[in-house]
């Protein structure tokens, strides 16, 4: 699995089973290792070795597929058979925009060969690393490293393959009473220091231990990019979508062209930006397009697929998720928004007095609607006063609107961090968000939950 | 199968662990939703693989193969075996389980209809009669979905365990979005975040009767749209069951996981506001408390014969009359916990993940008395009803939830529809504050398939049972 020949020769096969239908084939394939560690030993190691192919065949209007990790020929004829046969019991799609034409996909970073050949051993060795820099704290989280394929056929022509790697680390160095957390992704694993990021968790780790309780209220503060990549997904997946856009369930629906947010803030998904974890083309392998999402405050467009491209009179963005996930819209899975020009002091600075955030958990949407979102801040959460990032604060309950967060910035830091994305459920599919640290005049806590630490 | 399993445990023995297990897992699929009066999506799936897990020197090591083949089970077993050698010396506290009896035997889901083999027609026919029970001037959306699985397992330990499983599931629900000005709204039946699942024939899916139940669904979104908000106070609030099933999951169940007690969860779901010594004497909640986790519960998606490390089904208590007495545990944390026995908490998400502590189905005894009868003893307070957002912290402690529904509660009468409503509370307060259950008639079970823990990230099935509850003191209306 050293390149994606193999991801497009079983897609081809998978198309050739369909035995006269138009179809198209769908392969993810993946070998990855996930070294986990909890109180500074590897403790839940996993290596998986997967490929499955999704088969989708069009009779006259009627759609039918079918998925299976049987990659013989058998596995791929009886995928075939059974896309077939519910295509024939299946109702006409209106909605169904056909096949992709045969298109190239543009040429993109993101395979490291040197990633691609981390082995069990590798992977336990870098874990090893992290642990071993945190001291006598104790350390939780893992490091990953995977090959991932993706191959997109059809039997008319269509015909694109990638081969993407990836590379985590995710650090929380904790004791009973104190938590600090850092993590660091990237398409090339020689880019990751374990041992520096674990050395950033217990830094910060060390800086929590009698953490204080804060009154709800509005609060000035800077949310670190890890924070900051999280609120911004959870909008990203429900607003920025074509299909929740056109639904009107979208904070956007009705809204685009209007300037929304601060001048300062830009927002794109840029499939080929190398800094990210790039891709050349969607599941239904339509290439990826830059969308400008937002540009100095105005919002200018939302993400497309073929189903919803259709719908609008538009073309594809290349957002399509795969089948039968597609039914959720198209989502953008690699967000950039640009720095500005502050330090991470410097944002403390204009923050004044408030609040300081590494860390979000369990984040959820209580109205998607108005982007508005609840969860929990953690490993790092402290006050800002007179400018400086000064005593350790509890965990704060926050139920914050994300577009009045992106509205009232009071700076955005000048270095961009590529934040992971992905909590590996179901296939492995890396992505992230290349996002500063930010300063926000409005960032709305409800209460307090526990201190930091285990 | 079995044999695969056993060959898989014999080639981990020989690459050096000194113990190992196999899972050997064969899934059928398939989900089908309907939007707007049109078939959605079709999804058939299947998938089979092995996973072996081993421990060599105390250190646990897991791979997977997705080919059910010797070379497959036999490959995995070795890969497993590498991943765990490179963490054995370095190990400083070897893994121990806690000794269980090597069980030979079967389980069966039992049912009438598998859901797999009802025609596409009759699913697609059942989906499109109820979507077309949600139409209704204001609303814009409208949804139907049911999903079916059956799955095989085998399991084989180097122990002697030798068991064979067979669990068939399916699940349906409905769901509606009214718009009107830019408010949006929505409304769900049995239950939000796609429907219901139980362990069972597709009979499961026709007693939701889903079109019976959709004029009600549409009438109920379309007024929230017209509804006043829910209030921003501190009051007495009723949970209808469905709410309840969901509290019980994030404030119990989760808390009470050893492995997150034991901080193997801290990076990633959390870790607990509970401590091992906890066991026996710590206060959950009132009295009325009481908390079961039964994997032998009929229909329920925690049910089986045996856990994922062998450790038959049963039925024990968790919390008694508001005092934890139990844990969900796993042969690895009952180690450290000390005593006889434990475990039979482990599942795995399919063969490509690694057994962890889960949830099997956890229930809230029912009290006394209906739903009316819980409203009739307040005198101002909000009825909450069906979940549509929930977050809770690290510790499971601070939690926050929304509801799709809420009505005002006057003088013991069930008053005004009241729209986006929420309410928050710190566990064992909120659990203190408990004041009444109504009793098992009014008593349901809802099954969820999306228990996220892990990493990588596994989802479970579990079923929780709970009737309608009673607090005092709960603080509502949360908003930015």
């Amino acid at each position: 699995m050293s390149d994606s020949s193999r991801a497009l020769e079983l897609a081809e096969r998978a198309c050739r089973a369909t035995e006269g239908d138009e179809a198209d084939a769908l392969v993810q394939a993946q070998r990855s290792g996930f070294a986990r560690f909890a109180d500074s030993v590897v403790h839940q190691p996993t290596l998986i070795v997967d490929e499955s192919v999704t088969v989708r065949v069009a009779r006259e209007g009627r759609v039918g597929c079918a998925s299976t990790n049987r990659t013989d020929d058998e596995g791929l004829a009886e995928a075939a058979r059974r896309a077939a046969a519910i295509a024939d019991r299946a109702p006409t799609d209106p909605g169904f925009p056909g096949l992709q034409p045969p298109i190239e996909a543009p040429a993109v970073d993101g395979f490291d060969e040197e990633t691609s050949t981390e082995g069990p051993s590798d992977q336990a060795e870098r874990a090893w690393s992290a642990i071993e820099a945190t001291g006598d704290l104790g350390l939780y989280g893992y490091y990953t490293s995977g090959v991932t394929e993706l191959g997109v056929a059809s039997t008319t022509g269509l015909s694109v393959s990638q081969t993407m790697t990836d590379a985590t680390v995710l650090a929380l160095a904790a004791s009973e009473s104190c938590s600090g957390y850092a993590e660091a992704t990237s398409w090339k694993a020689g880019e990751i220091d374990p041992a520096r990021v674990a050395h950033e968790a217990a830094e910060k780790a060390a800086r929590t231990t009698g953490a204080h309780d804060l009154e709800p209220g509005t609060y000035r503060a800077v949310l670190e990019p890890y924070a900051f990549a999280e609120l911004l997904w959870y909008f990203a997946y429900s607003s920025l979508g074509a299909l929740a856009l056109l639904e009107g369930r979208s904070f956007l629906s009705g809204r685009v062209g209007e300037k929304l947010f601060h001048p300062a803030f830009s927002l794109y998904d840029d499939g080929g930006d190398p800094r990210g974890l790039p891709k050349a083309f969607d599941f239904e392998g339509v290439p990826k397009q830059r969308v400008a999402i937002v540009e100095s405050g105005v919002t200018n467009d939302v993400v497309w697929d073929r189903r919803t491209a259709a719908q609008a009179g538009r073309e594809s963005t290349g957002h399509a998720l795969a089948p039968p996930a597609q039914s959720f819209g198209p989502v953008p899975f690699n967000l950039s928004v640009p720095g500005g020009t502050a330090g991470v002091d410097e944002l403390a600075e204009l923050v004044g007095d408030g609040i300081y955030v590494t860390r979000l958990h369990y984040v959820n949407l209580v109205d998607p609607r108005e982007g508005l979102i609840t969860g929990m801040t953690r490993d790092g959460t402290f006050r800002i006063e007179g400018g400086r990032v000064t005593e350790p604060l509890a965990n704060l309950r926050f139920t914050t609107s994300f577009p009045a967060l992106a509205a009232s910035l009071l700076g955005l830091g000048r270095d961009v961090t590529l934040v992971n994305g992905s909590d590996f459920y179901g296939d492995r599919y890396p992505f992230g968000s290349l996002v500063p640290a930010v300063a926000t005049e409005a960032f709305t806590v409800v209460g307090t939950g526990s201190g930091p630490g285990l | 199968m079995r044999e695969l399993c056993g060959t898989a445990v014999d080639a981990a023995l020989a690459a050096g662990a000194e113990y190992a297990d196999a899972r050997a897992i064969l899934r059928r699929t398939q989900d089908i939703a309907t939007k707007n009066g049109e078939v959605e999506s079709i999804a058939d799936g299947e998938s089979e693989g092995i996973g072996v897990r081993v421990l060599v020197r105390g250190a646990w090591g897991f791979a997977c193969d997705r080919r059910l083949s010797n070379s497959g089970a036999k490959e995995a077993a070795a890969r497993a075996a590498e991943f765990a050698q490179a963490s054995a010396s370095r190990t400083p506290r070897p893994v121990v389980l806690a000794p269980a009896r090597a069980e030979q035997g079967e389980y069966r889901t039992p049912f009438q209809r598998d859901p797999i083999d009802v025609p596409l027609e009759e699913k697609i026919e059942l989906l499109l009669r109820a979507d077309a029970s949600l139409r209704h001037a204001d609303v814009t959306i409208t949804q139907a979905a049911a999903r079916a699985s059956r799955e095989q397992r085998a399991f084989r330990s180097s122990e002697g365990a030798d068991v064979f499983q067979e669990f068939v599931e399916c699940g349906a629900g409905l769901e509606v979005l009214a718009t009107t000005d830019g408010a949006v709204q929505v409304r769900s039946y049995p239950s939000a975040h796609g429907g219901s699942s139980a362990q069972a024939g597709w009979e499961y899916v026709e007693g939701l009767a889903l079109d019976e139940h959709g004029p009600r669904v549409a009438e109920e979104a379309a007024a929230l749209l017209r509804a006043d908000p829910c209030p921003q106070k501190v009051t007495t609030v009723v949970i209808d069951s469905e709410q309840m099933q969901l509290q019980v999951h994030e404030s119990v169940g989760h808390p009470t996981e050893l492995d997150r007690i034991y901080g193997t969860e801290a990076a990633y779901a959390g870790t607990s506001f509970l401590k091992p010594e906890d066991l026996g004497s710590l206060r959950y909640g009132s009295e009325l408390m009481n908390i079961t986790a039964d994997s032998t519960t009929p229909l329920g998606l925690g049910t089986f014969g045996y856990d994922d490390e062998g450790v038959p089904a049963r039925r024990e208590p968790i919390v008694s009359a508001g005092i934890l007495e139990g844990f969900l545990d796993s042969r690895e944390t009952a180690s450290l916990l000390g005593g006889e026995g434990g475990g039979g908490s482990m599942r795995a998400d399919g063969w490509s993940r690694m057994p962890l502590v889960r949830m099997t189905n956890l229930h809230l005894e029912p009290g006394e008395g209906t739903l009316d009868d819980l409203i009739a003893d307040v005198d101002d307070g909000i009825l909450l009803g069906t979940n549509k957002s929930w977050s809770i912290d690290d510790k499971r402690l601070n939690f926050q939830f929304g509801t799709q529904v809420a009505w005002e509660i006057t003088k013991g009468k069930r008053g005004r529809l009241l729209r986006d409503a929420t309410y928050m509370g710190v566990t064992p307060e909120f659990w203190g504050s408990l004041d009444a259950l109504a009793g098992k008639e009014e008593w349901t079970m809802g099954g969820l398939t999306n228990c996220g823990k892990g990493q990588p990230g596994q989802s479970a099935h579990v079923s929780h049972g709970a009737p309608p509850a009673r607090f005092r003191q709960v603080r509502v209306g949360i908003r930015s």
